[in-house]
């Protein structure tokens, strides 16, 4: 009687531990408290990407998605949803490259952030101010390097597989925002 | 009941984000070529070259263990084939890399950081047919050879020290630095050439950077007689706004110990300007441009000293393969001759 009665704690126990260790979970929700000057409160969810989608998104991009699903964080305030982050990645010269995108319910891109850069060249993609210059952009922004976004010497890589996978966030957003919790 | 089903439910989701973190080991494949016909014609107009050359052919490598422990390689080929002390097959990078987020280090075959394109000469990322001549006398690019190299960087600003094996005293001439290069092959590690680099890419689009590479370059393998080398460079490059510009210059110094050095300094600079009009034509990237520069192999010898007037069109169709045309007047002792390059370039 008693083992029942703690199968409850053993539960939370267990949540706890699959809770904990997640480094990327850990930086990213911090990173996303931190972009809002009013108290939110986070949910992270999974989103599976289906064929079609995929498909329409890859071919205006032409940039292949890193998986079949991504994750993103419902943001809110007072129970109301005011913007989405959604996590990705995007192929360097040979390692992902773990990056967020946060949106406002309208599409528009409030900031960008590299969560996790694995390799010795191209770090400098994570540099603040290269990444601020895809806030504000939606769906129907031109993402051309050198034009809208500045290139980074010795980043070649880095930037145009980031620049698309940033692309490929704000072109999917509408069409999975009726979708997403 | 539900709480609890919430927090296991939430749990599963972490746990998977957790445990794979998006790596997975595996390999990586990419290369990048370059095809060139070169002509030259001299003071009178007479054809001098009309040459069609597949000059570089390289495959990369990498193998990635862990987030950290990974190895990358590069084989170049040169001009099609090895035969007759004609063609190259170098080896060029073949490292063990550990990587630690802001700091690393790697050991194998590895590439000093010396100039702008040294470590970044892939054909889509410079603007001639040809590298600049500045990048094969003043910074003998591609320099790679044995050795280690630890780098870190803080915010925005990026170090390297490499320790690699000596140069080659007897390869050092008249003609400066060049044949001194050892490529890993039966080379020594008496002195150790020091390498050390920073690079600055805090503001948007520019790149500024320097480095300054010192070796007792033992002759025939003696290490008491040398030639001591410093080779200092800095280099800037601005690409944003449609705007494309490089600077760079360097200078080296020849001290001979127990012999006599067989030049005292060479140096050199090119300046690149271009304009991106590809948006007016609806064509990716279209770049006109023009090159100013000198390259003196040997400050004391006019006749080693080359004024080039370069200027050209680069077209991108896509990022990773660029097609390629040049003119230019190239100068020594006030007699000019010609050179006309046509080019394809292309990584991946």
């Amino acid at each position: 009687m008693i083992i029942n009665k703690l199968i409850p704690f053993y539960l939370i126990l267990l949540g706890g531990f699959l809770s904990g260790g997640s480094p990327i979970r850990d930086a990213t929700e911090k990173y996303i408290i931190s972009q809002f000057d009013v108290d939110v409160s986070i949910n992270m969810h999974t989103l599976k990407l289906d064929t079609e989608l995929k498909a329409l998104v890859q071919n205006r991009v032409k940039q292949r998605f890193y998986r079949d699903e991504l994750y993103y964080w419902t943001i809110s305030n007072n129970d109301t949803t005011i913007a989405y982050a959604i996590m990705d990645n995007v192929l360097g010269k040979s390692m992902p490259i773990t990056f967020l995108v946060i949106v406002e319910i309208d599409g528009r891109i409030i900031n960008s952030e590299v969560i996790k850069y694995r390799e010795a060249y191209g770090g400098e993609v994570g540099n603040k101010n290269w990444l601020a210059q895809f806030t504000h952009f939606s769906d129907t922004s031109d993402f051309k390097l050198g034009k809208n976004i500045d290139g980074i010497s010795g980043a070649t890589i880095s930037v145009n597989s980031l620049s698309k996978g940033i692309q490929k966030i704000a072109i999917l957003f509408p069409l999975i925002k009726d979708k997403l919790n | 009941m539900k709480t609890i089903f919430t927090i296991v439910f939430f749990g599963i989701i972490n746990m998977a984000i957790a445990q794979d973190e998006f790596f997975q080991p595996g390999s990586t494949i990419g290369g990048y070529g370059e095809l060139h016909w070169n002509k030259a014609s001299n003071a009178d107009g007479e054809s001098t070259k009309n040459t069609m050359d597949f000059h570089r052919f390289i495959i990369y490598y990498g193998y990635n263990w862990t987030e950290k422990w990974s190895f990358k390689s590069e084989v170049e080929l040169e001009h099609n084939f090895v035969a007759d002390a004609k063609g190259e097959l170098e080896l060029e990078q073949a490292f063990v890399n550990y990587h630690a987020g802001n700091w690393g280090f790697q050991g194998g075959v590895i590439l000093p950081t010396a100039g702008l394109l040294n470590e970044y000469h892939e054909p889509p990322l410079f603007l001639s047919v040809e590298r600049p001549v500045y990048s094969k006398y003043i910074i003998p690019t591609t320099w790679f050879g044995n050795g280690f190299a630890f780098y870190g960087n803080i915010s925005d600003f990026k170090f390297r020290l490499a320790l690699m094996e000596d140069l080659e005293g007897e390869g050092i001439s008249s003609d400066g630095i060049r044949d001194g290069r050892g490529k890993g092959f039966e080379t020594t590690g008496y002195n150790l050439l020091k390498n050390i680099s920073v690079a600055y890419t805090g503001i948007n689009g520019l790149r500024l950077g320097g480095s300054l590479s010192m070796n007792d370059a033992p002759y025939d393998n003696d290490a008491d007689t040398s030639i001591s080398v410093q080779l200092v460079e800095v280099n800037a490059k601005y690409t944003a706004n449609n705007i494309y510009a490089v600077l760079e210059y360097g200078t080296s110094s020849f001290t001979g110990n127990n012999m006599d050095a067989p030049l005292k300094s060479s140096s050199g600079y090119y300046l690149d300007l271009g304009y991106d009009i590809g948006g007016m034509f609806n064509c990716n990237k279209l770049i006109p441009w023009l090159r100013v520069s000198n390259v003196s192999k040997n400050d004391d010898d006019i006749s080693k000293q080359t004024d080039y007037l370069r200027f050209g069109l680069t077209w991108w169709p896509i990022n990773d393969v660029a097609f390629k045309t040049d003119f230019a007047n190239v100068t020594v002792e006030d007699n000019t001759t010609t050179e006309f390059n046509l080019g394809i370039g292309y990584k991946f």
